[in-house]
């Protein structure tokens, strides 16, 4: 018979860029513990429809090592302002067909307070700060979708102006 | 100097490639590198109001003098999620 320790699973933070879809089972399972009474998640996905036009596919890439240093402060970031255990901030790059999962966050915490306000906050951020870029693919062409700029840039260039 | 220049998004697409090398006088900045870069892709040009920089793999202002072996990125808006 296995001893405790041993049975207890491993949880602890996660932040990745795959190319393999993505397993949002594993990412709960990863940043739940016996003390957690919540784990939100926000599963991001292919949506079949984009400014009015049908989506075909969609491609991610991403600066790779800046994207995944990004994330770790992003998951830092909710360290501070949330009661939360763990998180897990997954995003897939490659070629993603509709009703894939292009992102999956996990946030564990005691209650159910922080692990919401903590995966909405990286979610957003994610979506500000993280340099992934997508394309939409549609029958008749395809375009970069239109992002945002990351706001500490804003800064900078504004200073540069002044 | 020579430093390590990244595009990616619609800039690789304009400049034909995602990384490059180039040489630079000393005390150039990231503004300057970029005017390198119009001169022979001048479809640069109405994008640089809405791209960011980055050095080293940190945002970064455009007045930022560059150092011999920076890797520099000029990033598009950002679309992930």
């Amino acid at each position: 018979m296995r001893s405790m320790q041993e049975m207890t699973p491993i949880t602890e933070d996660l932040f990745r860029l795959i190319r393999e879809p993505i397993d949002p089972l594993a990412l709960i399972a990863r940043v739940r513990a016996p003390e957690d009474g919540a784990v939100a998640a926000f599963d991001g996905r292919v949506r079949n429809h984009s400014g009015g036009r049908s989506t075909l596919y969609l491609e991610y890439e991403a600066y790779e090592p800046m994207a995944l240093a990004k994330l770790r402060e992003i998951g830092q970031e909710i360290h501070h302002k949330f009661a939360i255990h763990h998180v897990a901030m997954v995003h897939r790059l490659g070629k993603l067909e509709i009703g894939e999962t292009s992102v999956f966050i996990a946030v564990s915490a005691a209650h159910r307070g922080p692990a919401f306000e903590a995966c909405r906050f990286a979610i957003d951020s994610l979506k500000r700060t993280v340099p992934i870029w997508k394309k939409e693919f549609f029958a008749d062409g395809a375009v970069w979708a239109e992002g945002e700029i990351p706001p500490l840039a804003s800064h900078a260039r504004s200073a540069e102006s002044s | 100097m020579r430093v390590k220049v990244l595009f990616f998004g619609r800039l690789k697409e304009i400049v034909g490639r995602g990384e490059d090398a180039v040489d630079l006088a000393d005390g150039a900045r990231i503004e300057e590198l970029f005017l390198y870069y119009r001169g022979s892709f001048p479809e640069l040009a109405r994008y640089r109001s809405s791209l960011v920089a980055s050095r080293n793999q940190e945002f970064t202002p455009w007045t930022a003098p560059l150092r011999p072996g920076d890797e520099i990125a000029f990033l598009p808006p950002v679309s992930g999620g």
